[in-house]
């Protein structure tokens, strides 16, 4: 994985010395808080329902056992002892103190982290496959290219003060593992005429108004990523909104041009940037892939252990991938044991995972926008050892696809900006669909819920989305049917009116039987069914049944 | 702020500039302890607003809001009974 250069030392350790300022001006009352908010936020620093919330970097989601071990020292020195993981593969601390929030980044500063633009109006987290350089489908490694965005968006002079936050997801096969399409800018890698270039898309998100990205440009070549990548940012920091800020995303504003003016716009403005500025040379790029290599140098005769422990087997069966490297396995660590809230990680089990990546998996873990883990290469013989050390910590649910890992925001349980709880739906949900035979009969199915129509979990492009909502005081919760994030990325169907939560789990056993009642095959996941039936037998059993009582 | 608030009787709560804690007016100063906050009618609004500035430009507290009361003066809303109670989840 990447390794700070003395020069990226340098600008984390300014940062940081520059941030402490900061803190030290605010606490004596030389800045305002509102002079002092874009400046903790450029930090990632919220303030939240209870506390402040900071928000730590994690790029691309790629992580080191040293900085998997670090983020469990700072949370129990700094906050609760455990961390929450989201869906843009960062990891979030709920109850820093301001005053410590310094000391807490000089610490991140010692592992080669830090908490910069994960929140602020300017370029995020670039976020991938968490699959990515251990996939046999991917034309290339696509964690390089996220590496090289990172460099040339972090502190970037002209968009630091965008319209409206920013978010890049790159891919680099057909299967979309990254949410790409509902990203403001989304990148896959692509062979055209034996050289390997990008499809770029624009103008996708969630939120209020969600929006698939459009395709712009069918083939940019490597050489001119960033210089088209300056285009498309140059014409969104002119021309975004910035009178209104549920207007002020590009997907608005490629939805207010047109498709055709906004790629014409940008084709006119890379046109005067293109060989200039920005062109990558060749050893640029290959100095960063170097960073990238596997610390596996090809397959080995490596047998996976077979024992006679349903457990085991079951968790062989749902959580664990074929490495593109035969004798290698990726695990797929679920952070959604039954009844937790989803995507936290205790300190003590981020130690222990740490040891387990170090020991097993050449020291390297993922974050995946699925709010789970990934123990990137393991050698077969090893899994069985691995699974009782998850085991011992809870880490070994074997829930990976189905039913229980469902995608949750923090909700009201944490955040200001929430009008519904939605950690407490998710654990119900759990503990409901808890038997194994029961999910694995269900099949694969995304549940996601969000906490408020700004969509952090992604309810939108839910199988089953879950949106939180105040309806005069109380909670109500609106589903929506039918979304996807994959490569057939799709927005949901609002079903109908919304369910009381005492109701809500009424609802998804309704629609769960809905879809079981109108399976062709033992084998048909809930999204096939979906498609090929349509809303209307949904609404109808929801609905129309109970309105009959 | 007047305006927009729904009720009769409400708590002054913040968080806390340095810690960011939830803390509520006890009339002198900002308490984590409910038990302690004053309770305040809506035509106080405006003084108690007052209030709140000055301990904000003191660096005390950040975000000052009213939070509503029942008729029995009891926390009305979800959101501030849980900026108050905490989680209701296990952790």
């Amino acid at each position: 994985m990447y390794q700070y250069s003395e020069k990226d030392k340098q600008i984390v350790k300014n940062r940081t010395k520059e941030f402490l300022f900061q803190v030290k001006r605010r606490i004596n009352g030389d800045l305002t808080e509102e002079e002092f908010k874009p400046l903790r936020l450029m930090n990632g620093l919220y303030l939240q329902l209870h506390a402040y919330m900071l928000r730590v970097a994690i790029p691309y989601g790629e992580l080191s056992y040293i900085q998997l071990k670090k983020l469990a020292e700072i949370s129990e020195k700094y906050d609760k002892g455990y961390g929450h993981f989201t869906t843009r593969q960062n990891i979030q601390f709920n109850w820093p103190k301001l005053e410590d929030v310094p000391k807490i980044l000089e610490e991140l500063a010692d592992v080669e982290m830090h908490a910069i633009q994960t929140s602020g109006n300017c370029i995020r987290n670039i976020s991938c496959d968490h699959l990515a350089g251990i996939n046999n489908e991917e034309v290339e490694d696509p964690r390089p290219w996220c590496e090289i965005i990172r460099k040339w968006s972090t502190f970037h002079p002209e968009f630091s003060f965008l319209p409206r936050k920013f978010k890049i997801a790159v891919i680099a096969c057909d299967t979309d593992r990254a949410a790409m399409k509902v990203h403001d800018i989304g990148l896959k890698l692509v062979k055209k005429k034996n050289e390997v270039g990008f499809e770029v898309f624009v103008g996708g998100g969630q939120g209020r108004s969600p929006f698939i990205a459009k395709k712009i440009n069918d083939f940019v070549k490597k050489k001119d990523l960033l210089n088209y990548l300056e285009a498309i940012l140059s014409i969104y920091n002119e021309m975004g909104r910035r009178d209104n800020i549920y207007k002020a995303r590009i997907k608005i504003l490629i939805n207010e041009l047109g498709e055709k003016k906004l790629k014409s716009l940008v084709e006119n403005k890379f046109k005067k940037f293109a060989d200039k500025k920005l062109s990558l040379k060749e050893n640029e790029i290959q100095e960063i892939k170097n960073y990238f290599k596997l610390p596996i140098s090809g397959p080995i005769k490596s047998e996976i252990p077979l024992k006679k422990n349903k457990q085991y087997t079951n968790w062989l069966n749902q959580n664990v991938i074929e490495h593109k490297l035969s004798g290698y396995s990726i695990i797929m660590v679920s952070l959604k044991p039954y009844n937790q809230p989803p995507g936290d990680a205790t300190a003590n089990q981020m130690k222990t995972l740490s040891k387990i990546a170090q020991e097993f998996s050449y020291g390297e873990i993922r974050v995946t926008h699925e709010q789970n883990l990934v123990l990137p290469h393991v050698k077969n013989s090893d899994l069985f050892n691995v699974w009782n050390q998850l085991k011992s910590i809870n880490l070994a649910t074997p829930n990976i696809g189905l039913i229980t890992d469902a995608i949750c925001c923090p909700g009201m349980d944490y955040c200001a900006l929430a009008t519904a709880r939605s950690i407490p739906i998710s654990q119900k949900i759990s503990r409901y669909f808890k038997n194994q035979s029961i999910q694995e009969k269900i099949g694969k199915i995304k549940i996601k819920i969000s906490g408020c129509i700004n969509a952090c979990g992604h309810h939108h492009v839910g199988n089953i989305g879950i949106l939180g909502l105040d309806r005069n005081g109380e909670e109500s919760y609106q589903i929506s049917l039918g979304g996807s994030a994959d490569e057939n990325t799709n927005v949901g169907q609002i079903v109908g009116p919304s369910f009381p939560e005492k109701e809500l789990m009424k609802a998804i056993t309704t629609i769960i039987k809905t879809f079981e009642n109108n399976k062709k095959t033992k084998n048909e996941n809930f999204l096939t069914v979906f498609n090929r039936i349509g809303i209307d037998p949904f609404k109808k059993d929801l609905y129309e049944t109970s309105n009959s009582k | 702020m007047a305006k927009k608030l729904k009720g009769d009787f409400f708590f002054l709560s913040a968080n806390d500039l340095k810690t960011g804690c939830v803390v509520y007016y006890d009339g002198k100063s900002w308490s984590s302890k409910i038990e302690k906050a004053k309770k305040i009618s809506r035509n106080q609004i405006e003084k108690y607003e007052n209030i709140a500035k000055k301990f904000e430009n003191k660096c005390i507290i950040i975000s000052p809001l009213f939070v509503e009361l029942t008729d029995e003066g009891k926390i009305k809303k979800l959101r501030d009974i849980i900026r108050y109670k905490g989680l209701t989840i296990k952790i």
